[in-house]
């Protein structure tokens, strides 16, 4: 019994971690947007074109990767869209998303219809699907525990080996610093001499990037097929991870996990007979407590680093307002 | 005067731009987009019928459009409208099947309670949104879900229909909106918005209250120190933006379905909400893009009759107007100097 109980868990950790793989994709993505000052809600459709031209590229080519490479380049055209709007003509960032995010939907609805005949779902037709990475000696080292870290998908890997390397590019490396400042204090990038328009269009065009991985890794990963609309909101929670997280990879993981933890969670509740329909609300119901219970908490911090930083400004003494400031 | 007709024209450019993209697109789905087009036009205008038809998908689109209105006038993005729609249309079902009144009474009661289940539904969005400046973009897009999933189960688990589809019981005749024609279901849900949209756009123009609302969307501090309480503001016009979304799903319930099923007037909020965009938030103009959308739609259906196009392609020719309109940013910019007081800086 012991043993059954062990064995669940560790099953429901590795589902965790296969669900938390793509919400972690298109939220790291959105990273790069984040911290450059974009508020990017075109996640979900270009994860959803990533999805729909992976499942079209491996049916053309016969090869999961050739199809990961068309998913990936055509979610990079809708952040080269996004970005040519945004960035250079200034135009709003909701609007244009909103409108990118029904363009995706439509046009793969229609795109679909045109090419299979059919509504609904894409399966078959000779999808090739992305093999599973078996990592040889993880048996010996962990035993029973040795699906945590192997026989996933490799954009698994990809993603949760991201993480680090976004801490690495936004702490150590140029265009990190030049992301970071352009998205904190646009004036001072400015003054420094460092192109607004091109670093935000590099950042627009690394999110293009991961979120046409996440969109492959939807209709490659574990199940390979496309489905109307199979982004399903994931994309909308991703945003609402970034906006708490203030982009920071190691918050966003953090969220990450939990929103993967809903879904595997959610998924296991329906094989006990719980109403589906309630079961599927359980994510999005997460997304909206983390986001109103974390800007509820962000309220005091953002008065006392005010306070912090108009003290530091004026260089007043220390001692004339002690112990006022630093609710937590 | 001038500028009136500067505005409009840019949107009619736009609208031609996309068209234009539209048409490529068609091309590559491999139609004729002249065809394409015919077809929408005949299926949107053809007979009088059609027409009707066509008013009657007008009539959700333009009151969504009307809530989206009062959200983007107070500088709010209501993009929950959809979420508001369902919760409304089934509200309004319920009182219409589980409530016997007497005739009249019953459609306003039906009515009410769908308002007050819109605007109960925006209420926590709006309060965050209000009080700890949460992004309601994300939050009302969340609820949506939430709300569709939610109306689902009442449907299915709580209400069902003995023996039906995934619906509700049929509501009572007593609640029903009247039709105006014999031959269309085209009923008084039209009038209306029609009413809405003049209302909202009177109180806009002559009300302290609207100006209030306008000043807290275009210029928050100004208002602030003209003494507008911007927090409270906010929070209502959210509320009323959902309360209006939610009249628009208790209009669909009793006006066209008698009932409230899965899958119920979907992508009428989205519609809405581009609709009242495309009108840079005038509720006069969003009749006029609504009737525009009403036609597509319409027309779309019998797109899927007549040529080998999905109808999803009008949602594609919408998106791409959406676009193109955020885009002429550039060409504006060079005639008027000062038109940036834009709320939303299409």
């Amino acid at each position: 019994m012991e043993i059954l109980d062990k064995l669940i868990n560790v099953a429901l950790i590795a589902a965790t971690l296969r669900t938390t793989a793509p919400i972690l994709l298109v939220a790291l993505g959105g990273s790069f947007t984040t911290k450059a000052g974009i508020f990017n809600i075109g996640l979900e459709g270009q994860m959803l074109v990533g999805a729909f031209f992976a499942v079209l590229g491996s049916i053309w080519t016969g090869s999961a990767l050739a199809g990961v490479a068309c998913g990936v380049a055509a979610a990079l055209v809708f952040a080269l869209i996004f970005a040519v709007l945004v960035v250079s003509f200034k135009a709003n960032e909701v609007v244009v998303g909103l409108a990118l995010n029904i363009l995706a939907g439509g046009m793969t609805i229609s795109l679909m219809k045109a090419i299979f005949g059919t509504r609904g779902s894409i399966v078959g037709h000779g999808i090739v699907g992305l093999p599973k990475v078996q990592l040889p000696g993880a048996r010996d080292l962990l035993g029973s525990w040795a699906p945590l870290i192997s026989g996933f998908t490799p954009l698994v890997y990809v993603a949760f080996i991201a993480v680090p390397l976004l801490v690495v590019c936004y702490n150590r490396t140029r265009l990190g610093l030049y992301i970071r400042v352009v998205g904190e204090k646009p004036e001072a990038a400015e003054a420094l001499g460092i192109s607004i328009t091109r670093v935000r269009y590099i950042a627009s065009l690394l999110c293009g990037l991961l979120a046409g991985l996440a969109g492959a890794h939807l209709s490659l990963g574990y199940i390979t097929m496309f489905t109307e609309n199979m982004s399903s909101g994931r994309g909308f929670m991703a945003v609402a991870i970034l906006i708490f997280s203030n982009g920071d990879p190691l918050k966003v993981l953090a969220g990450c996990l939990l929103f993967g933890f809903a879904d595997a969670f959610s998924l296991r509740l329906q094989t006990f007979g719980y109403p589906s329909y309630l079961v599927l609300t359980v994510p999005y119901v997460v997304a909206l407590i983390a986001l109103f219970a974390l800007s509820y908490r962000a309220r005091p911090r953002v008065i006392a680093e005010t306070l912090e930083s108009m003290r530091k400004l004026l260089s007043v003494d220390k001692n004339t307002e002690p112990g006022r400031k630093n609710p937590q | 005067m001038k500028d009136h007709l500067r505005a409009v024209s840019g949107q009619v450019i736009a609208i031609g731009v996309a068209l234009l993209m539209g048409a490529i697109i068609i091309l590559m789905v491999g139609e004729s987009p002249l065809r394409v087009f015919m077809t929408l036009l005949r299926g949107a205008f053809g007979d009088q019928e059609k027409i009707a038809g066509t008013l009657l998908q007008t009539t959700p689109i333009l009151i969504c459009g009307v809530a989206a209105c009062i959200g983007l006038r107070g500088g709010m993005f209501n993009v929950g409208i959809e979420g508001q729609l369902f919760l409304g249309g089934f509200a309004a079902a319920w009182v219409g099947f589980a409530m016997p009144l007497p005739a009249g009474i019953h459609t306003l009661a039906a009515l009410a309670l769908a308002v007050v289940a819109g605007a109960a539904w925006v209420a926590i969005p709006a309060y965050f949104r209000a009080r700890y400046n949460t992004n309601e973009v994300v939050s009302t897009i969340l609820s949506n879900y939430v709300a569709v999933l939610l109306t689902s189960y009442f449907t299915i688990f709580l209400f069902k229909r003995p023996g039906g589809w995934s619906e509700t019981p049929p509501i009572l005749a007593t609640s029903y909106l009247p039709e105006i024609f014999t031959f269309s279901r085209l009923n008084w849900g039209l009038v209306i918005g029609l009413v809405l949209a003049v209302g909202a756009a009177l109180v806009f123009r002559y009300t302290k209250w609207g100006y209030g609302v306008t000043m807290v969307g275009s210029a928050p501090k100004f208002a602030e120190y003209g003494g507008v309480n911007v927090k409270r503001q906010g929070f209502l016009v959210l509320l009323l933006s959902g309360a209006v979304g939610g009249l628009a799903g208790g209009v669909e319930t009793l006006g066209v379905h008698h009932r409230f099923m899965e899958g119920f007037a979907p992508g009428f909020g989205f519609d809405g909400l581009i609709a009242a965009l495309l009108a840079n938030g005038s509720p006069v103009a969003t009749i006029f893009t609504a009737l525009f959308f009403g036609a597509l739609r319409n027309g779309s259906l019998l797109l899927e009759v007549d040529t080998s196009a999905s109808r999803e392609i009008i949602t594609v020719i919408q998106a791409l107007i959406i676009l193109s309109v955020s885009a002429q940013v550039l060409v504006r910019k060079r005639g008027d100097s000062q038109a940036g007081e834009r709320r939303w800086k299409f």
